[in-house]
């Protein structure tokens, strides 16, 4: 479908009453690219990303998807894109299988219980996919989320911290899915603070 | 500007105490409805204003239809009292109750009830831009239900209400000079209403 | 790519069933709403003993008793998910459209579930005699659809109060107040063992329609920043 999308900031900035995060931010990232965003605690970077996925409004300035020569409207873009964030909560009544299936429905992917499982398996959630998250522990909960990112095949990734709460063994998994998504042509956009996350970056910036 | 207001008030004043005669059948209480008409008059028009001003807002995003809003709400929320007040004591008056659900009773009240809703509901929200957008849907919202109430309450209460200035035949049935004085108090009213608004408004400006 | 676009149908059926599927496993709106109802019910005809009530009474008592019932329960589909947080996930994937309809759907559902449950026992405490029951159950649906389309908009702007409940009763009462005169006096009708007139009935399906309609409309302003 759209393999050549691209993310375009213009002019972006934020603030919030007086306090300033961040002010005329430009660049693009294309297909295939990594940008990685750096920098201290409060200095916006999860802001940002919120504000890619539309979460959010800028101040000033105007995120633009374009695709085909062609800008995506607010549907068009919450359709292609995909958000691991902290602030994203999954349904704690629902078991790990229920929400997967539950939010592919609702972004209009058929994902049938074959490859359900197989993502579960693919992030170690394998055995527990049965319960409720309820009884998750927060790594488990990470894994949900990373699980539900292979499940959506989003092209644009947002990764806010996404090897927060994970273990020596999560962090390569990332590493991996980060690696794999690369080659297949998706666009990720990184907030994090681990060199070892910013190893994929083509791009990087640093808030203050 | 405020001292030609303040005149014509005064003006009208005379004329209702010293020049409109009694009214056959209702006396010298048919001075009440020189000041129920016009505030009666004037918190319907801060509603209708209040929800123009919330579709403003809400297409244009521009914060100065917001307090625009607002402040007629907050306006007609006061002349809707007195027109409440005032229409009580003229019923105690004349039908020896205050309060008997009359279709215009229960119509003043049912604005009573909006205008106290939506006042709430903007206290109860911090955020500015937030507290904006969700009480303008709640302004039109509630402006929806006025064409239904129109239609059920005559069906419902029994009037002992006066005929309208403009009966159904379209015929005046008012003596010219009371007229005359009709309208010369609803202009003073409006007037005064679309003072006391400017003047909110600016407040606002300048605080902000 | 395995994506294949489903309508909005099958959006709407999603949201509804994962809101029914959490409701099963914790059971608290339901319980809490039917325990309500119950108590309500009960004080009401304790209070009055064996005193017959006059028709047009009864059928007042009969939606003021749904009305609040709703407002103790109805506003949690969006209360719910604003405080747990998941509000954030169901923004970014899940449509406007989608949201509203799916919640809406359930509240009905919800709704005429404790309608079904509260009828028997109204008829048994009350001892009221119905009469046109067809009629009288096209009036129940109706007065309910409309309940639930006037608390399920003002659930999404009672939300964003942080969960300032008390609310919910002020805001949703104006709004819902043509159709609930109406349902009352169809129900007193019926009770009279009149026929209600079937511009009664057209009316508060019209109003049902224009206000579905209309929740749509501004949904997305309350929705999307």
């Amino acid at each position: 479908m759209y393999r050549d999308i691209s993310v375009k900031l213009v002019d972006v900035s934020k603030s919030i009453g007086t306090r300033v995060l961040f002010t005329g931010i430009n660049l693009v990232v294309n297909a295939g690219q990594c940008l990685v965003i750096t920098g201290p605690n409060g200095s916006g970077k999860s802001t940002l990303l919120k504000i890619i996925a539309g979460l959010n409004q800028p101040t000033t300035g105007a995120i633009q998807i374009i695709s085909n020569n062609k800008q995506f409207d607010a549907e068009e873009r919450r359709a292609c894109l995909g958000l691991i964030s902290p602030e994203i909560i999954l349904y704690a009544d629902l078991t790990g299988r229920e929400n997967i299936l539950f939010f592919t429905r609702l972004r209009k992917i058929r994902c049938n219980e074959h490859q359900i499982e197989g993502y579960c398996q693919k992030v170690g959630l394998a055995i527990d996919k049965d319960q409720l998250v309820r009884t998750y522990s927060t790594g488990m909960r990470q894994r949900l989320k990373l699980a539900l990112m292979l499940a959506m095949q989003p092209l644009l990734w947002l990764l806010d911290e996404p090897s927060s709460n994970l273990d020596a063994d999560g962090k390569r998994l990332i590493a991996q899915m980060i690696s794999n998504g690369l080659e297949q042509n998706a666009a990720i956009i990184i907030a994090t603070n681990e060199p070892w996350e910013a190893e994929h970056a083509d791009y990087k910036i640093e808030l203050a | 500007m405020k001292l030609i207001l303040l005149l014509w008030i005064m003006g009208v004043i005379y004329a209702v105490f010293y020049i409109v005669p009694p009214a056959e059948g209702l006396g010298e209480l048919v001075r009440i409805a020189f000041f129920h008409i016009p505030v009666a008059w004037v918190s319907v028009l801060a509603f209708l204003l209040s929800a123009g001003w919330s579709v403003q807002y809400l297409r244009t995003r521009d914060i100065q239809y917001d307090w625009k809003s607002s402040a007629a709400a907050s306006l007609g929320l006061l002349f809707c009292l007195l027109a409440t007040i005032s229409g009580a004591v003229f019923a105690k008056l004349t039908w020896g109750a205050y309060w008997n659900w009359d279709p215009r009773q229960t119509s003043i009240f049912i604005l009573l009830l909006i205008y106290g809703a939506y006042l709430v509901l903007r206290s109860s929200i911090q955020e500015e831009k937030e507290r904006a957008r969700i009480s303008a849907v709640y302004a039109l919202l509630s402006f929806l239900t006025v064409p239904f109430l129109v239609f059920i309450i005559p069906r419902f209460y029994f009037s002992l209400h006066p005929e309208p200035v403009i009966n159904s035949a379209g015929k005046l049935e008012m003596d010219t000079i009371m007229i005359y004085v009709l309208l010369a108090a609803v202009g003073a009213c409006t007037a005064l209403f679309w003072q006391c608004f400017n003047y909110m408004v600016l407040n606002k400006q300048k605080s902000a | 790519m395995p994506t294949i676009r489903l309508n909005l149908l099958n959006c709407i059926w999603a949201i509804m069933m994962k809101d029914g599927l959490c409701e099963f496993r914790t059971r608290y709106a339901v319980s809490a709403l039917f325990m309500f109802a119950l108590i309500s019910l009960a004080s009401i005809s304790m209070s009055i003993g064996a005193a017959s009530l006059p028709a047009d009474l009864t059928a007042a008592l009969l939606w003021v008793l749904l009305f609040f019932c709703a407002m103790a329960g109805l506003s949690r589909v969006f209360v719910q998910e604003e405080e747990s947080g998941t509000i954030i996930a169901l923004q970014l994937y899940g449509s406007g459209q989608a949201v509203l309809f799916g919640k809406l759907l359930f509240n009905i559902i919800m709704l005429l579930a404790l309608t079904m449950l509260i009828i028997p026992l109204f008829i048994l405490f009350l001892n009221v005699d119905i009469y046109h029951w067809s009629i009288f159950i096209v009036v129940l649906i109706l007065g309910d659809i409309g309940i639930a389309a006037a608390s399920t908009i003002t659930a999404a702007m009672v939300a964003k109060t942080q969960g300032k409940n008390a609310l919910f009763t002020v805001l949703t009462f104006p709004i819902l107040l043509p159709q609930f005169l109406s349902s009352i006096s169809a129900t007193a009708k019926i009770l009279m063992n009149v026929k209600p007139d079937i511009s009664d009935i057209l009316f508060m399906a019209a109003y049902n329609v224009v206000l579905m309609i209309a929740s749509s409309i501004v949904f997305d302003y309350l929705w999307y920043d």
